[in-house]
Order: C-alpha cells, then structure tokens, then sequence
C-alpha cells in the first residue's frame, strides 16, 4: 500500500525537525500510542492500540530514522507486529521551508500490511490510515503552536493529549464523509 | 433395460433427519472430559521462526497444554504423499514436499500451524493463543506463477535449488508437422485464478484414545475415512482395527476435504493419545480461508492450428498450475486439465508442456472440477476467437470437431488423473449440443431477441458451451449389503456423504435388486467400522464405482435369497419373484416367504450350516473400472450486461446433461443446480486476492463474494442418455459437471453481449471492476 501526502506546520524547518523528533509529543499526537522511547541511536521503540474497523490490538514494534540531512529530510523505517498482524513500512520525510515561519512537511512512503488487518481490514485501511495520519499533523501543529508560544513566555510547554475515543469518532466520520464523497461523485 | 426404482425420482431419504436438526455432523460430537483446540498460525507468507514463546499461554487458567513442533519429538512428520506422479508416463520431473503438523522452521505459507493451544474450552484456547509470541525473520514471498521460475529467484523450499514442483510434457500425434497445414495458427494467454471452496461447515475433528481399550475413535468431517483411518493407525503406529473414523454428515466437501492429512488431522490424534483425554477442534471461517485446500491459479500459453474451415489441426500449450507450498495432491489437478483442453473435440495432435510450481500460498488440491474447468475454458476460449477471426458461426465450428459417435471408445493417447490412457468410453455429443441451442433458442435470439434489445439500448448476449467431465475413475470401491431378521435391509460403503444423497440413490439400486421399499434400506456412509475397504468421495465416482459396487452386492445378496427359498419354497429359482419385501412364486400369490424369515433360517442357532456356505444373507463386493466413465453436457445462458454499474444478470440458462443412466433425475438435478452456483462464482465474484507478499486480501465472507440466490438464475436441467459401456448400472458422474463450463459459457455470452467492444476474453474470474478496466483498456 502507497502512502503519501502532505501538510502545511506553522513554525520554522528546524521547530518541525525538533517536534518530530521528540518522542514525548510523537506519543501524545498519535492515538493510542502506550509507549514511545528512545532505545538507541535513531532508534524508537513503541507501543500502540490500533482499530481498522472490526480489526484492533496492540501493536509493537520499532522506528528507524536514517539517511537524515538535518533540518531537510529523513527516511522512516516502521516494523510493528500484534495480535491484529503486522505493518511493515518505509518512507521519506521532506521538510519544506515555505518562508513566513511555515513548513511543508511531505511523506511518501511504501506499507506491507498482513494478517487479519489485511484480510479483514483492507477496505478500510486506506481511510483509516490517511485520517489517523492527518488527525496527528492537526494535534502536532497545535502542540508546535503551544510550544513556540510556551518558549516565548519562558514557561513548559503542555500538551495536549489525544484520546482514542476522539480518533475513532473523527476517523468514522472520515469514512462516512468518504463514502457520502464517492456517492456525490457518482451523482455529478 | 427398464427399472422400477432406479432413475425415478425418489426423495431424498436423508432429508427429513437433516431438515429437523437430527443429523450428526462432527459439531454435535462433545465428550465428557473433551478438551478444545486452538492454534497459532503465521500471518506472514514466508518467515523463518527465530524463536518461540508460549510462556504467558501456558499460564492460564484452564489451558491444559501449549504444544509446538518440538514437544512432539519422533512424533513429528510431514503428511504422506496422498498421490504419486503417474508411473505410466515417462520423464517426470516430481519434487515431493508435503505438508507438516507444526511448523519447525520455515512459514511457507499464511496460515500455517507453529503452535496449538489445548484448553478446557475454546474460549480459553483462543485466548491462550494470543499470549503466543513468535520472533520472525520475514522473507519476501513467491507469489508470481511465472517470475518464481526465473534463476535466483526466492526459494518456497530453501533444498530445492528451484520452485519447481512437476515438470512434464505429454503429447499427441505431432503438433509441430499438423501446424504446416494451418491456415490460421492462433496464440493466446490466459490467467486463471484461485477460489476457495467454501462449504458451508468448514472442517472438523473430534478425537478420542481409549486408554483402557487400546482404540482411537475419531469423527472427522472428510470425504475419506477410510484412509483417514489407515493413515492415522500408520502415524500412530495402531493396527487399522484399532482406530475408527466417522465422517457422519458433512456440509459439503467440494474436494478439500479428501486432502490428507491436514495439520490438524496430525495433531488432534497425537493431543489425545499424549492427554488421554478427547480432544475437539472445529475450523472457523478465517482459518478456512487459509487453511483448507484452494483451486484453478494456473498461467496457460495456448496455441490452435485450424484450418479455414475450422477444422482443428492441433493444440500447443504451455501450463504454469499454482500448487501452493506442498503438493500432498499429487499432479491430479493439473493432469485433469490437460485431459480437457481438447474438449469434447477430435484433436489429432496435442503437445502440452506442463510445470507445477511452488508458491507462498494456501495448498492446492482438487476443488470441484478439479483443473477440469481450466482445460474446458482455453479450448472453449480459442474455439470462440478462431470463429471471430475465420469468420465462422460459433455454432459450426464447434460440430465440425466434435468427436463423432462412432468413434467411440475414442482414446486420446494421454494419462489422465487415474495413470491410465484418457479413453473417453461413449459419447454423443451432436445431439446433445443441438438440444441446448433448441432449447436456449439460439436462432430466435440472435435474429430477433438481441436487436430488439439492443435497439433499447440493451446490452444482452448469448453463450453456449460444450463440454466433457471424465469420470468414475479407479481404483475401487466396496459395498455391504445385508438383510436384517427384520427384513429391513442394511448397507454400508467407504464413501462418505457430503450432500450426494448416497442413502437415497444407492438405496434405490437396493430396492430394485431385492424388491424392497427405498425406506426400508439403511445405509451408512463413511463408517470405517461398518466396512473396511475403501477410498473416498472424489473425482464425481460415487454414482459409478460405489453404485455399481452396491450392484454387486445387492445382486450377490439377491442369489443367496433365491438360493434359500428354492429350497424352502420347493420351487426352481427362476420361478420366483421379490417383490414387497417377499420372495414369492411367480402366479401362486399365497407361497412366498418374507425377506426376514429367510434371513432368520439363514442363521441357525443350533443344527449344522453346510459346508462350504456361509451364515446370513449378506454380501460384500467390489467395482473399479478398467478406466472412467467420461460424461458429457452442454450449458447455454444468456445474460445482460449494466454498462453503467458493469452489474450482470443473467436472465436464462439451460444445461443438458449426458451423465448414462441417472439413479435419481431429482438428485442429479441438484447436483446440477450447485455446480452451476460454484461456476457463476468462478465466474464473476469468488476471486482469492493474494498480495505480492502472498497476503489474502479477502479472507472474509463479507469480501469474498459467494453467489446468493440473488445471483442465480432459474436453471432448467434436460437430459440425454448415453449408457456408460464398462460399468452394469451404465452410469457416469456428474457430481462436478455444473461447475466445469460455466466460466467458458459466461466469457462466450459476455463477449456477444458486448459485441460492439470488440472484447477478448482471456481471464476468470471477472468482476465488475476488472470488466470495466478491460474495457476501457480497449478505448485506450
């Protein structure tokens, strides 16, 4: 499975190289997340609930980051595995300064799913995964706002934490919104 | 010759007991004391296992036990080679790798078992096995029939040096001088896809050790019990006596279930005699779809020498058959589809080289139609292309090559699925064929029918397809047949029932022979305990084989009848009659004697029996046929297709069916009336879609379509009948005719309802998205 896309952060190349790099608020942003740390050089360890329709489990795995050129780009290597199956994914990361304090972030990567989250889930993973993916980016960018205006006023950054529930009502409205799309398509 | 019973049609007698919930199939089988099963199977295709953890499993309350390859010791073996190539042909290249219990080191294909759970109750089980953790080091898969041949490609079996599974060439005639005469040589690839079988129970096995008796009893929902039952005695290191299998009722076998042996079929017996407890594991559907036996991904490269009139001159082709990890199953599929790629056609001169490969995907052994279907598409495809490019009537091209009536026994000079010459025993094929055109209406169609839809913007089209099913192969089957001192008969065969109706058709050849009620015979099926000789349901032989085996005993039972009330009755024995459970003399209504008395004075308490005769009424014997009993038919639909949705429905289909003598037109029928709903699905909706990384993408029954009642037409089912010569009863099978041309019938009807395309067909199944690509693929 193809994935790619892009979104536009309010704040500098390197504000957005920091931010992605920082595992406390990688772990905050994405749902479900139990677990993120360091465990060696550019070397993450995670543990995640994901829910794909009726497939869900916890999934863990491991986060490479390599072939960086810092603050521009990086390459993400994910291999998780859980009772649901296993996803298996590579991609590259290009920062994009687009002046005015904004950065375009772009991803295009390749992911192997399998097992029940592929027999069963394969319907559904496409929007799942491009809502999971965008809900993040809109918590991430309010965590750099918060972060950016937190340094401003000499004080520790807070943030906000997402919670599954919140991520399983906006990636079911995705879907909805996607099939009402396709009908609108069909009907024009 | 006429019957009084056999060929009327008879309701089914099994019926009532399995409309009110009073049959047993495996699922009703619970024991005190009975453990439950559960395994933990690779999501991946292809992975080595670094380790294994089954610590947190084993834990939990209620799981009594947590096994893997390595607990079962010397225990531990792959399955046996259920089929050998065929020794009769020559230069064979045959690379054996069966499947095992649990998996030791290598995941070949998803699906596969590392460990298995055994729990107070299945819940548990299922739980435990979550708790499992196995470290994989995941390989790429072999999933392309074609590049996985290529040097240096990934290896399913790292010692082999290839993935080739069989590699042979058989030939006919000499294609290579028969094509110097050609006037049109035509080449074609097709690609033919994987389905599941799908019955409606899946698989199951309930297994019990009788410590204190030395016996192992087994229910199992196969096709095979008999050697099911010589197979687990052989593992086990039991006498046959000392194991009985049941298949009780079955809910559809269709060909997976003669697969042996299973993982599971390994296992269970070893749990139970290692626990001295009955163990229990029913397959759910998820696991079906990975681990019960799959069919028809085969790649084929075909070319037809014709001349200008149509006439064929010879076929060359190339077979690439998907066999999946292991290859328990021998080369049967792939041999039945060359068996058919001439069709019902007299074709001098054949050459048809075929390779067997492995891949990282589910086994591959016959699934109805059984590679059958395959051959009867290419040859059915390539007679509908050539008619377009010499500008023939479909219709004619098909009669100027049909084997004619006199040329039976019509041999083809190649070994078929049962290692003998493929000689097709009776046929004839015109008739049959004009049949079907009469009744679908062909001529009023074309002429009339589609122009007039057409003109309101109607896209409907017209298909009609011969075909050929060889049939009621070797090597044998047994029958028992004994009267009771009720005078009720009862009977027994080693070919277990999976919805034929045997306790319906073979009890009618009993009635007939005896002269008794068709209620009055009850017959068990698939009871190793109830005779010992045997091989299983397969390959459409139950009507031919066990049939004619039942015949004989029947008959050998209706000798010592009349032997015993000669003597009793003091009457020669040609003045004697059975009729009405009675054994009477021809125009004296008041002497006779009952079935139930002679069988009574057939086994004294006391006095001397003769030398040299044996005690009751009852007989056992044997039928297996020199070779098969090939049958014939022809279906004919006519369809519609929404260019909007790419939706189709098919508005009519006719099927005429040659299958010799019919036991039972209403049985046949339905046979009919399934096969057909087994071919619509290869047709357009039942389609397994593996990945490149040999992941199923639809193993579920909400995205792998099978047909509804919503996608079946209303079937009309005519007959004709041309006796089979080398069996009695002159019956042939027909128990996978419905499904073998639906596919080649339903590319014929859509490439005529979308004329205007000008559309190749060349792949099965279709669906609504693979129609549209293809015909936008034609606008490019």
């Amino acid at each position: 499975m193809k994935v790619e896309g892009e979104h536009l952060f309010s704040g500098t190349q390197q504000q957005v190289w920091d931010l992605f790099r920082d595992t406390e608020v990688m772990a905050a942003a994405l749902p479900g997340t139990k677990k993120m740390e360091l465990i060696g050089e550019n070397t993450y360890e995670a543990v995640m609930n994901v829910r794909v329709g009726p497939v869900a489990g916890e999934f863990s795995g491991q986060l490479v980051i390599s072939n960086e050129d810092h603050p521009k780009s990086y390459t993400m290597t994910v291999d998780g595995r859980g009772k649901p199956g296993f996803m298996k994914g590579v991609g590259d990361v290009i920062l994009t300064d687009q002046g005015e304090n904004q950065t375009l972030m772009a991803y295009t990567g390749e992911v192997q799913i399998g097992g029940k989250l592929a027999a069963v889930g394969q319907r559904l993973i496409d929007t799942v995964a491009k809502s999971i993916i965008s809900q993040a980016f809109e918590t991430l960018n309010n965590s750099l706002a918060e972060r950016v205006t937190a340094e401003a006023e000499g004080r520790e950054a807070e943030y906000q934490k997402s919670s599954e529930s919140d991520y399983a009502a906006s990636v079911a409205k995705d879907l909805i919104k996607n099939v009402l799309k396709r009908k609108d398509d069909e009907e024009s | 010759m006429t019957y009084k019973v056999i060929g009327k049609r008879v309701k089914r007698v099994e019926d009532p007991r399995l409309l009110t919930g009073g049959a047993l199939f495996v699922g009703d089988v619970n024991l005190p004391n009975m453990l439950h099963a559960a395994f933990f199977r690779s999501d991946y295709a292809h992975a080595k296992i670094k380790s294994i953890d089954t610590s947190r499993a084993k834990e939990i309350p209620g799981v009594v036990g947590v096994y893997t390859a390595e607990d079962m010791g010397e225990a531990w073996e792959p399955g046996p080679p259920l089929v050998s190539p065929p020794p009769t042909l020559e230069g064979v290249v045959f690379n054996s790798r069966r499947q095992v219990p649990l998996v030791k080191d290598k995941v070949k294909h998803a699906g596969e078992i590392i460990a298995v759970v055994v729990a107070e109750s299945r819940y548990i089980a299922e739980d435990a096995v979550e708790e499992i953790w196995v470290d994989f080091e995941p390989l790429p898969a072999v999933t392309d029939l074609e590049k996985c041949l290529e040097q240096g490609h990934t290896l399913v079996h790292d010692d082999l040096d290839t993935n080739l599974a069989a590699h042979l060439v058989q030939k006919k005639g000499d294609y290579e001088e028969a094509k110097k005469g050609a006037d049109l040589i035509l080449k074609r690839k097709f690609k033919l896809d994987r389905g599941a079988a799908a019955a409606l129970e899946n698989r199951g096995i309930v297994v019990d050790w009788d410590q204190k008796n030395q016996h192992l009893m087994v229910w199992d929902a196969t096709q095979s019990p008999i050697p099911i039952r010589n197979g687990m005695a052989a593992r086990l290191g039991l006498r046959t006596h000392q194991v009985r299998v049941v298949a009780p009722f079955v809910g559809g076998g269709f060909g997976p279930k003669i697969m042996m042996f299973y993982a599971e079929e390994m296992v269970l017996p070893w749990l139970t005699m290692k626990l001295n407890r009955p163990v229990k594991w029913i397959e759910d559907r998820k696991e079906n779809f990975y681990a019960t036996t799959q069919e028809r991904e085969q790649v084929q490269e075909v070319e037809m020498a014709l001349t200008k009139e149509g006439k064929i001159l010879g076929i060359k082709q190339k077979i690439i058959h998907d066999t999946g990890a292991f290859n328990p199953y021998g080369l049967t599929t792939p041999l039945n589809t060359q068996s058919h790629s001439m069709g019902a056609y007299d074709v001098q001169n054949y050459n048809s080289e075929l390779f067997v490969v492995f891949t990282n995907k589910t086994i591959v052994t016959p699934v109805r139609g059984a590679g059958r279907p395959q051959g009867i598409y290419i040859v059915e495809r390539m007679l509908d292309i050539a008619s377009k490019e010499l500008k023939l009537d479909p219709r004619e091209i098909r009669r100027l090559n049909f084997i004619p009536k006199d040329a039976f026994p019509y041999n083809h000079e190649i070994i078929d699925q049962a290692f003998v010459e493929l000689v097709l025993d009776s046929g004839n094929y015109l008739p049959a064929y004009e049949k079907a055109l009469e009744k679908i209406e062909y001529d009023k169609f074309i002429k009339e029918e589609q122009p007039r839809l057409r003109a309101e913007g109607k896209y409907v089209g017209i298909g009609v397809v011969p075909f050929i099913e060889t049939t009621g192969v070797g090597p044998y089957e047994g029958a028992r047949v004994a009267v009771e001192p009720s005078g009720k008969i009862s009977a027994a065969t080693g070919v277990g029932t999976q919805g034929q109706s045997h306790m319906t058709s073979f009890a009618q050849i009993i009635a007939e022979e005896l002269g008794v009620e068709v209620e009055d015979v009850s017959l068990v099926s698939g009871d190793t305990a109830e005779i010992h000789w045997g091989t299983g349901t397969f390959a459409s032989r139950g009507a031919v084989v066990a049939g004619n085996a039942v015949l004989a005993a029947a008959s050998d039972v209706r000798i010592k009848v009349l032997k015993l009330a000669s003597k009793i009755l003091e009457t020669p024995e040609d003045e004697l009659e059975l009729e009405g459970g009675l054994v009477k003399v021809a125009d004296i209504p008041d002497k006779s004697i009952s079935l139930g008395e002679l069988a009574v004075l057939a086994n004294p308490f006391r006095g001397a029996v003769e030398p040299g005769t044996e005690p009751g009424l009852e007989s056992t014997k044997y039928f297996g046929p020199a070779y098969g009993a090939t049958a014939f038919g022809v279906h004919g639909m006519i369809l519609e297709v929404d260019p909007a949705t790419m939706m189709i429905k098919i508005h009519k289909y006719i099927t005429v069916e040659d299958c010799g003598t019919m036991l039972n037109p209403l049985v046949v029928e339905g046979q009919i009336h399934g096969g057909v709903s087994m071919g619509i699905g290869n047709c357009y909706y039942e389609k397994l879609h593996y990945d490149d990384n040999g992941q199923l993408l639809n193993a579920s029954l909400a995205d792998y379509l099978i047909p509804t009642s919503a996608e079946m037409p209303p079937i009309e089912v005519y007959h004709e009948n041309t006796p089979a010569p080398n069996n009695k009863l002159g019956t042939k099978g027909v128990g996978e005719a419905g499904a073998i041309p639906v596919p080649a019938a339903f590319a014929q009807a859509l490439e005529n309802a979308l004329l205007e395309f000008d559309l190749e067909i060349t792949e099965t199944p279709l669906s609504p998205n693979r129609l549209y690509e293809l015909l936008h693929k034609q606008e490019d």
